[in-house]
């Protein structure tokens, strides 16, 4: 009973490696606990294999809370998840852009959701099992920082959660190396060490992320996203292509040029169905413009510097960030590669997350910077 | 911390008797009841017993008893069986509000040809005067499907006089799971009908069950093997399982005497939940006593029912879902229609003959702490 003694925690089980030992540590710690899975999405047809939210996973997490001697609880938050996360990421698709679903699942259906339940359930806490460390600043904001582990580090999704819910958080995992992770699920007996980490977005476990939207929008009664042609920068169409939503900034894979010159995908525009192709170099751009941001602290009100990271796995670059009412410009002292509009971009001073957004836009401001080579 | 047990409609404890002759039943009669040896007819011997007992308790010949697995396999036989192979001439009468063992079978012969109706039967019964009256009960076949109580909110169904303004010759068929035990046998047992009946819910174990068929009516089999049970359903009995079943069956007098008292505590718990805002459902009609149904506006049932858990107070949404997940209650949906939240946040506290004055004050209790922590 909630009796005050002990603070109760809320841990969220995906039925993974990760959160189990997340569990498995709390309790050894001697907190009490309550397990929390949610039920996200019900894959079907084609999406079966390896899907998320499957039933095996549930029976993992429940089978961990068994072996703690924890009570363990599945909600169904699916409708939250394909309103907040999955409607919005084909739309983001079909727009032509490149979302950060894991963004929006954290802020709006994970940790904002549970934050409600936690309510509901008289828990003080919420741990879950992120790659992300928590501090205090002496004011009691909550400080943010990446997880020791650079590898598995996930403060990049979690920059848009709310102050007043991440100050609620434990993350256990944040100081571990993953296989430190395995190591101590071994040692504690937690049922699922062994298990195998997933790779690709949840919800899409085989990866085809043009086929998923394709097949939401059926789904949904909307049209199939037209296709189009490709260019060159110049202008020259140079072949056809099957719709916008199979298309990601920065990609090289799957264009279906045959042989000639390596090109990526430079820019798309959804209202013509036009895909810009190019050469590496014309990848790089130095300037992104964010929307939606959000602060860990005060709105910051004057230029300064940082790093900022453009998407997951995108080492974060020096950059001059110019705040603005909504959002903020960030100018690279070095020009990027790929800045894919939709994805977000996060902002650290050193391994500290200062906030982030959504890139509207990126573009080249001053192309003299760069060191320009004869391309190969 | 002291638990409440507060979901008898889910599931009763074995009653100390039952307990004591199915120990007595897995040392003496574990063999083959099928078998010609000693060995075997001592386990016959139990079988038989038990099924007297089942017989005693229905006011029915031992041989027109079915000895079933459950409930669902009893409820199943019972709509399926005496429906038969071919169904196309076949005019199904059923609830709005069945438990998903009839509701799944009336589902199935639906799709295998049949017409069925879906009709309110616990208000005014002029609806199905007017469907009665209809020309095609002159020649097709009719078939009643009905529960004698509701599962979930404890509704009766008045079903003598239902099945008296049936045409000449429908066969009628009751699922009273949920009524045994809590009404007198006469309201729901007729010579001419099959009934189901659920071990669980009367004091016995979860894997016994039995319909009631009388010799005279053709069951059509649902299950491929010997011929037990009068060739109605092949496979080896449980005779412990239903040597429980038979214990609880000869112990239905002394429950039902309880029934008056138990309504006492329901309708205290009732009067406490409505002061704390909750809304009663299915309340309109006659209701048997054990079980109070309550909508509290603001709150999903899954969080609700994991809160008072936690409490140390068991209750339930509605029928046991084997994932745990929370799609609304049809039966509170059908009830009440133009209330759609009612069916997204109710909970089911179910009372039995072990529920003390002081677990419902414990009830209300924690209740109360739940509630309170979603105020203003």
């Amino acid at each position: 009973m909630s009796d005050g003694t002990r603070e109760r925690v809320l841990v969220a089980m995906s039925g993974g490696v990760d959160s189990s030992v997340a569990a498995a540590l709390l309790k050894e710690q001697g907190h009490d606990l309550v397990g929390v899975t949610m039920h996200l999405w019900d894959a079907s047809g084609e999406d079966k294999v390896g899907r998320c939210c499957a039933p095996e996973d549930r029976d993992d997490a429940r089978r961990t809370c068994e072996a703690l001697g924890i009570p363990h609880y599945v909600i169904d938050e699916r409708e939250a998840f394909r309103e907040t996360v999955v409607d919005p990421f084909v739309r983001a698709y079909r727009e032509g852009t490149t979302p950060s679903p894991c963004v929006a699942c954290n802020q709006e259906v994970k940790l904002g959701r549970l934050a409600t339940l936690a309510d509901s359930l008289a828990c003080a806490r919420i741990a879950t099992g992120h790659y992300a460390r928590l501090e205090r600043s002496d004011d009691g904001t909550p400080l943010l920082r990446r997880g020791v582990d650079r590898n598995k580090d996930q403060s990049y999704f979690l920059h848009g959660v709310a102050p007043s819910i991440l100050r609620r958080m434990i993350f256990p995992l944040g100081a571990l190396e993953k296989h430190e992770t395995r190591a101590h699920g071994q040692r504690l007996a937690v049922p699922n060490w062994q298990k195998k980490d997933s790779q690709e977005l949840c919800f899409v476990p085989d990866g085809d992320i043009g086929g998923f939207v394709d097949r939401r929008s059926t789904e949904r009664g909307e049209a199939r996203v037209p296709g189009g042609v490709m260019r060159t920068a110049d202008g020259e169409a140079i072949g056809a292509h099957e719709g916008v939503h199979h298309y990601t900034v920065g990609q090289r894979r799957g264009l279906g040029l045959g042989g000639g010159p390596v090109r990526y995908v430079l820019k798309i525009l959804p209202d013509s169905a036009e895909v810009i192709v190019g050469s590496d170099r014309d990848l790089l751009g130095d300037t992104v413009e964010i929307e939606g941001a959000h602060w860990l602290g005060p709105r910051p009100t004057t230029p300064f510097e940082a790093d900022v990271q453009v998407r997951y796995r995108h080492t974060a670059a020096r950059a001059v960030v110019t705040p603005s009412e909504r959002g903020f410009v960030a100018r690279f002292f070095t020009p990027q590669r790929a800045l894919a509009p939709g994805q977000a971009s996060v902002v650290y001073v050193g391994d500290r997350v200062i906030g982030g957004g959504t890139m509207r836009r990126a573009s080249m401001s001053s192309p003299t910077n760069e060191p320009r080579g004869e391309a190969p | 911390m002291r638990r409440v047990y507060l979901d008898h409609h889910a599931a009763t404890p074995l009653l100390p008797a039952a307990r004591d002759a199915m120990l007595r039943a897995h040392e003496l009669g574990w063999a083959n009841a099928s078998s010609a040896h000693h060995e075997g007819r001592a386990a016959r011997a139990m079988l038989e017993d038990a099924r007297r007992a089942v017989a005693g308790a229905l006011g029915a010949s031992a041989a027109d008893i079915v000895l079933t697995g459950g409930g669902t396999e009893a409820g199943n036989l019972g709509v399926l069986g005496l429906a038969g192979e071919q169904v196309e001439d076949l005019v199904v009468i059923t609830s709005s509000i069945e438990h998903p063992a009839v509701e799944r079978a009336t589902n199935e012969l639906a799709r295998r040809g049949a017409t069925v109706h879906a009709l309110d039967l616990h208000g005014s019964l002029a609806p199905l005067r007017d469907l009665v009256a209809r020309p095609i009960f002159s020649t097709a076949r009719c078939l009643l499907a009905v529960q004698a109580v509701s599962h979930e909110t404890g509704s009766t169904i008045d079903v003598v006089s239902i099945a008296s303004m049936l045409p000449k010759g429908a066969s009628v068929f009751v699922d009273a799971s949920a009524a045994l035990g809590k009404l007198s046998a006469d309201r729901f047992v007729r010579h001419d009908w099959a009934v189901a009946i659920a071990g669980a819910k009367i004091g016995a174990s979860a894997g016994a069950g039995a319909l009631l068929v009388p010799r005279s009516i053709d069951v059509t089999p649902r299950q491929l093997g010997g011929a037990h049970e009068r060739g109605r359903r092949a496979g080896t009995p449980d005779v412990a399982a239903h040597t429980a079943l038979g214990l609880a069956c000869r112990a239905l007098g002394t429950r039902l005497q309880q029934m008056p008292r138990i309504a006492v505590q329901r309708d205290r718990l009732e009067a406490a939940l409505v002061a704390l805002g909750g809304v009663v459902n299915g309340a309109e009609t006659e209701r048997v006593a054990t079980v109070t149904n309550v909508s509290f506006h603001g709150w999903r049932k899954s969080t609700l029912v994991a809160a008072l858990d936690l409490e140390g107070i068991a209750v339930s949404a509605g029928a046991a879902c084997s994932s745990g997940l929370d799609g609304p209650s049809p039966v509170v949906r059908a009830l009440h229609p133009d209330e759609p939240w009612r069916s997204e946040s109710c909970v089911r506290f179910s009372l039995g003959i072990e529920t003390s004055d002081e677990d419902i004050d414990l009830a209300v209790a924690a209740i109360t702490r739940v509630l309170a922590r979603r105020a203003g």
